[in-house]
């Protein structure tokens, strides 16, 4: 019943997404927050505020590149605009301001204007309280799987776009791109570390 | 309007691991459809059986027009991204709405992504009804779903050849064992299929190149499974993928992006071996975009004498004559064009004498089994992504000591151990620097999985009919499927989880979950049946050797002759079959019976 009212929210607010971009960075502006740094095809600037912030929250930059730094919101935004029907978009934004919301609840602010502390018990909560994506077999998962909710669908699609994009892919994971024979039992640390494919 | 490649425009391709290739992969086209409108034979379809077609009477010396109703793709030319990793495209290798529309029947197999999309049919072009459920997969253009299958090669046994007679269900093979186990051998040499011999009555040995490894986690899999249960086997899945060089082609670099098309020509398709063999001889010559109509039959001859053909660009219809006619158009779409052929004679569709034309379709069960994971062997990981798992046999009612009281027929697994790597990364409880870390550097828990393929029925209302409501974008009549599972596939599949779920625990894995998907037909992607073989042209469509009964010039050898289905995947069964029935129809045609 919840999604349905916040598909009914969405579809009053559905001329958000259609709201120019730069309008919408002028109210930003205004209200004094930090800027976006980059232009969504699709979100909104809060949203994509969120996006960008969730994704340097469960990937940050360390001495390895983190999420921003490839990009990963930038594409989400691309992923949602692009690959999405019209009603995978409108649950999408639905869930983003259910997060969103959430946020507000327990300390008066939107995710990314919370402080990393408060950030951080955030997706603890979230960790604790997903359930988790079912194994697969040749695409398709198998057995009862429970609603994973927007976070853990969320740092799936993060993780995904983090490690297919060129800069880990290529440069960070393991990338073999030509492996020959097929090795079925080697050291790990021969490896060291995961496979890119 | 370029669709034909210059005949001079010759091309040759170096391998890795060889000399060069014998092949030609440059076709003749028929550039003047109306210039040269009688063969020898027409072959209607590229695909798995039709490639094999194709060679074999090419070989022979006939002239030999193949019909491809889609474009042309020449070997490693038309690959374009057989080298492409998900970020050399946009969207990673997601594909639009509007793909998943035109899609919209194939996307159910999740398996369609930018890199492989233009090799699947235009569903919303190529409508089907579903009178049921039913999951039908095409692949319109050169190769056919020989560039998109599993690469699963297994042998059938005496048992699947004696089943319907053992039985009582559908009606007797007219061949035994022995009938085709000399052209798989033949067939085998030739595809080039890497496997471990078993010695197994229930799933005979083929021709084997040296087989791929199993990992450490299977093998120790192996070890417990065979352990518990003498009568069970688990082996590396018996695949055509090359293990060594054969015949110029290369061998498999476990790359695993096959439906990309394969530089080193290491797996079969017609595409990369068949086509360029027959192509080869100079005899044949392939129209593209020629989507068989139907065939002509002459009343006073009582023969067939050619093929409409609808030019799937002009929309023109153009007829081509031959002496005799392979169709290889697959399963549903071979018996679509008979169905489709009516005349004084066969006023319900060319060689439906028996009214069996269209009845009897089966398919595999799918997806429905076991996967757990393995505590152990953490410090262990592969190399390569071996496009292959392993495969556990049939153990149900091969004798009287493995007897069901619940069910005929069999089951066999396929399956495989791996790590989840950063494709489990959504479920480590874990968000920050150290997730990050831990994604990089741990591969995540070993998984085991397997997923059972059971045999169908021949049950006579499992059927397509044509469909004169629901036209093609060619203003075509298109199929009706009318099929379900019945009680003796849902008591096979019960069975399957069942022993499943106590194979993994017997083996030691932990967080066992068996499942089953409730997949309709179709998903197995292994239609057989409609224009069945057997012994009384009362009761089949086609004798011994592929003949339609009442008009042995036509040859049906795709998955539409199948009498019964066994439990394996049938790709090597057509093709053994077309190879026979082709050279069967080469000496018919010298001692002028045709």
């Amino acid at each position: 019943m919840k999604r349905r009212e916040a598909l009914k929210n969405t579809a009053i607010l559905g001329g958000t997404a259609a709201f120019s971009v730069s309008l919408l960075t002028l109210f930003q502006a205004c209200k004094a927050q930090p800027r976006l740094t980059w232009e969504p095809q699709f979100l909104n600037v809060e949203q994509a505020q969120l996006v960008s912030a969730l994704v340097d929250t469960i990937i940050p930059k360390t001495d390895t590149p983190g999420g921003l730094d490839v990009k990963v919101d930038i594409l989400i935004d691309l992923l949602y605009d692009k690959t999405y029907d019209e009603q995978a978009q409108q649950n999408i934004v639905a869930e983003m301001d259910g997060f969103n919301d959430k946020c507000n609840a327990k300390f008066g602010k939107v995710f990314y204007q919370l402080a990393a502390d408060q950030k951080k018990a955030i997706l603890q909560a979230e960790e604790v309280n997903s359930p988790k994506f079912n194994s697969g077999v040749w695409g398709c998962s198998v057995g009862e799987q429970k609603p994973v909710g927007f976070y853990r669908s969320f740092k799936s699609l993060a993780v995904w776009g983090y490690c297919s994009s060129e800069a880990i892919g290529r440069d960070v994971l393991k990338y073999d791109p030509v492996p020959g024979d097929y090795q079925g039992c080697i050291p790990l640390s021969e490896v060291g570390g995961v496979w890119s494919l | 309007m370029i669709r034909f490649v210059r005949k001079n425009n010759k091309s040759t391709i170096q391998y890795k691991n060889s000399s060069m290739s014998e092949f030609k992969y440059d076709y003749n086209y028929n550039i003047d459809a109306k210039k040269n409108m009688t063969y020898d034979a027409i072959v209607i379809g590229s695909g798995m059986s039709g490639g094999w077609a194709a060679k074999e009477l090419c070989e022979a010396g006939m002239k030999v027009l193949v019909l491809e109703r889609g474009r042309i793709i020449q070997h490693i030319k038309d690959y374009p991204n057989m080298n492409k990793e998900a970020w050399d495209w946009e969207l990673r290798g997601s594909i639009t709405p509007e793909e998943r529309k035109k899609h919209y029947k194939a996307v159910r197999t999740n398996w369609i992504g930018e890199g492989n999309k233009d090799l699947y049919a235009n569903d919303a072009e190529n409508p089907y009804t579903e009178v049921k459920p039913f999951m039908w997969l095409r692949a319109h253009q050169m190769g056919g779903r020989s560039q998109l299958w599993g690469k699963q090669t297994y042998r059938w046994s005496e048992l699947d050849f004696e089943a319907n007679a053992k039985d009582g269900h559908g009606v007797d093979w007219p061949i035994r064992y022995k009938d085709i186990a000399p052209w798989y051998t033949y067939v085998e040499k030739y595809v080039g299929i890497s496997g471990q011999a078993l010695g197994l009555p229930q799933l005979p040995d083929s021709h084997f190149l040296p087989p791929m490894e199993l990992n450490c986690v299977e093998k120790d899999i192996r070890q417990r499974i065979e352990g518990a249960f003498p009568s069970r086997n688990m082996t590396i899945g018996r695949v055509a993928h090359l293990t060594e060089p054969l015949n110029g082609r290369g061998k498999c670099q476990t790359r695993n992006k096959c439906s990309m098309g394969c530089p080193y020509s290491a797996f079969f398709s017609s595409v990369s071996v068949t086509l360029p063999a027959a192509n080869a001889t100079g005899n044949m010559t392939v129209r593209p975009f020629s989507i068989a109509h139907s065939i002509i039959y002459d009343e006073q001859k009582e023969k067939a004498t050619g093929v409409k053909v609808i030019d799937a660009e002009t929309g023109e219809m153009i007829e081509y004559h031959a002496r005799i006619i392979f169709c290889n158009a697959s399963t549903l779409s071979s018996t679509r064009i008979l169905l489709n052929s009516t005349s004084n004679r066969f006023p319900n569709g060319l060689g439906n004498d028996s009214g069996e034309l269209g009845h009897n379709l089966m398919d595999h069960t799918y997806r429905v089994g076991a996967l757990g994971t393995f505590e152990g062997h953490e410090d262990k990981y592969y190399k390569g992504r071996r496009p292959n798992g392993i495969y556990i046999p049939r153990y149900w009612n091969i004798d009287e000591a493995s007897k069901s009281d619940k069910f005929v027929r069999g089951f066999g697994y396929q399956g495989g151990a791996s790590r989840k790597g950063w494709g489990g990364g959504a479920n480590v409880q874990d968000f920050g620097a150290n997730f990050k870390d831990s994604l990089l550097k741990d591969p995540g828990p070993w998984e085991f999985f397997i997923t059972g393929f059971a045999e169908c029925l021949p049950y006579h209302e499992n059927k397509v009919t044509l469909d004169k409501n629901n036209l093609d974008k060619w203003g075509q009549p298109t199929l009706a499927i009318d099929c379900e599972w019945k009680e003796n596939e849902l008591a096979l599949n019960k069975q399957i989880q069942e022993d499943a779920v106590e194979m993994l625990e017997k083996a030691g894995l932990k967080d066992i979950v068996g499942f089953d998907k409730k997949h309709e037909p179709g998903f197995g992607i292994h239609e057989m049946g409609t224009a069945r073989m057997g012994r009384d042209p009362k009761t089949s469509v086609l004798n011994a050797t592929n003949q339609i009964h009442a008009c042995k010039n036509v040859f049906v050898t795709d998955g539409a002759c199948m009498t019964s289905n066994s439990c394996v995947n049938p790709s090597l069964t057509y093709m053994a079959l077309t190879a026979r029935a082709a050279n069967h129809a080469i000496s018919e045609l010298k001692k002028l019976n045709l």
